[in-house]
């Protein structure tokens, strides 16, 4: 028997205000009043997205930092309180099980992000692996909603209705902060390559959405002035593809590791022993035979995923894992793994769209140019 | 006629995929439907089979691309396309703003429209069609 849809605390908000899809079990908004302007309003302004579908777990217990190490490629040591870091967590033979943020609550408390997609996957990854390090693992997905306000006045759009400096939260950062006199906690991170926060709104379980509900609006209101835009999965997707974020089960999954994903900065093999270390050792050692790259379409038409990547109509070298029309560049855009010694930026390759070869070049991330847009602008 | 959202014009036949023909003594004016264009929202790429082509009557002509999605286009008509809209390959935009009009796709010569028209609806039939996809 198929399970229900979930709902998010906004699903009235959305059901109303945008076209939905269902999303990880979830019924979500795609769009509200359409992918490029929402995705131009992120780039240029402010939006927000209801990205409550998330996966959230609290980790707590003196040795969280070090079950974390084991479980993450990244070094959670580095953290202290109220920092966040971008990590992947492998399987055993260095495939990603899923790419996620961690935060530093406390010395001894963390909380975890990860896709919605792989919520019981990573939790159950989690408790297994928590056993022999005595810490506790708590889902708190259901128990927390959470927002997306991105884009170059995010911050000016947040501090209207927060009781703190947000000035003062640098990128990787957290803080506590009321919202809307709504207790929040929120993180200087986000999925679109702009400037912005994740806000959490704790203790608000579905079943009682009234504060959600109210940051939420309160959020939009103070962003009127500024041209916010409510934003579905579709500018999520369009605004991370031309960042060159990863989406999990597109462009990362258990068979490719980060090192291949270009996500070799959040490996740290110094590190003790960690869930996929010795995988990831030797194919450092040995080089990696693949590489995901970004592809920029020299001539019209649209690239989409697992179809081919090809040099000069010979050779097969690769294939698309995301591909969309870029509402910034308002060409086709794509990513691909291509075999290692192809993968130089500049090059020109052919990705076969609907079977006919068209010309793209091989760029580097993000897809835009970082002077203009995204969170180093030059303001 | 507007049924629901939907703008349906009285001179043109339907096909069940949503395309729309105008007839021209023997030639066919053709496109997609206000509806369709809805559904797909915010196109950024068409694609018509050359002209000279050959086509079949709910066969493939082309591909509609909205950001997230790819459509066939299905020639509502049997015969020869005689003239491709190119205007839509800088402004796709088309389809959504006019797709009765600017947003048209091709011209085809017709081979045998009285059979053609046996499987396409009229303005009222399709309005009822429209109604049970919405419902």
């Amino acid at each position: 028997m198929s399970k229900a849809l979930r709902r998010t605390h906004l699903y009235q908000f959305h059901k109303q205000n945008a076209k939905m899809i269902e999303f990880a079990s979830f019924q979500m908004p795609i769009w509200y009043k359409g992918i490029i302007p929402e995705h131009m309003a992120v780039r240029t302004r402010v939006g927000i997205f209801d990205i409550t579908h998330m996966g959230r777990a609290l980790i707590n217990g003196a040795k969280s930092e070090a079950f974390l190490n084991y479980v993450i490629t990244n070094d959670a040591s580095v953290l202290t309180p109220l920092s966040a870091q971008y990590s992947t967590m492998c399987n055993e033979n260095g495939g990603v099980k899923d790419d996620l943020i961690v935060s530093r609550l406390e010395q001894e408390r963390f909380l975890m992000v990860y896709n919605a997609a792989n919520r019981e996957k990573d939790y159950q990854w989690l408790l297994e692996n928590a056993k022999a390090f005595n810490v506790e693992v708590e889902d708190a997905s259901d128990n927390i909603a959470m927002f997306a306000v991105q884009g170059p006045n995010a911050q000016s759009t947040l501090q209207r209705i927060a009781d703190t400096d947000l000035g003062k939260i640098e990128r990787f950062k957290c803080g506590w902060t009321k919202l809307a006199d709504v207790d929040g906690f929120v993180s200087r991170t986000g999925y679109t390559g702009e400037d912005g926060f994740e806000v959490f709104v704790l203790n608000t379980p579905l079943s009682n959405p009234q504060n959600a509900v109210k940051v939420w609006n309160a959020i939009l209101k103070a962003g009127e002035e500024f041209g916010i835009e409510p934003c579905g999965l579709g500018a999520r997707d369009t605004l991370r593809l031309e960042a060159g974020m990863c989406l999990y089960g597109n462009d990362i999954d258990e068979v490719t590791t980060p090192l291949e994903a270009g996500l070799g900065f959040v490996v740290k093999l110094k590190k003790d022993s960690f869930i996929g270390k010795d995988a990831l050792t030797t194919q450092k050692t040995e080089g990696i035979k693949r590489k995901r790259v970004g592809l920029r379409m020299l001539e019209k038409g649209i690239p989409r995923p697992k179809q081919e990547v090809w040099k000069d109509n010979t050779q097969k070298i690769g294939f698309v894992t995301s591909g969309t029309f870029s509402p910034l560049l308002e060409c086709g855009i794509a990513m691909a793994y291509i075999s290692i010694e192809h993968a130089v930026e500049g090059e020109t390759v052919m990705v076969k769209v609907r079977g006919k070869p068209l010309k793209a070049e091989i760029v580097k991330f993000p897809l835009y140019d970082p002077t203009k847009y995204g969170h180093a602008r030059q303001r | 006629m507007r049924v629901l959202d939907y703008e349906i014009p009285d001179k043109l036949y339907y096909s069940k995929e949503h395309e729309w023909v105008h007839l021209e003594g023997k030639e066919a004016v053709v496109g997609i439907t206000d509806y369709a264009q809805k559904q797909l929202h915010e196109i950024v790429y068409v694609e018509v089979q050359k002209e000279g082509s050959v086509v079949k009557q709910f066969e493939t002509m082309g591909t509609v691309e909205s950001v997230k999605s790819v459509s066939d286009i299905f020639s509502p008509v049997t015969g020869k396309i005689s003239k491709v809209n190119n205007e839509l390959t800088d402004s796709p935009e088309l389809l959504n703003q006019d797709p009765y009009g600017k947003g048209w796709l091709a011209k085809i010569s017709l081979t045998d429209f009285k059979k053609d028209m046996e499987k396409l609806l009229t303005p009222a039939q399709y309005a009822d069609y429209i109604k049970t996809m919405e419902t």
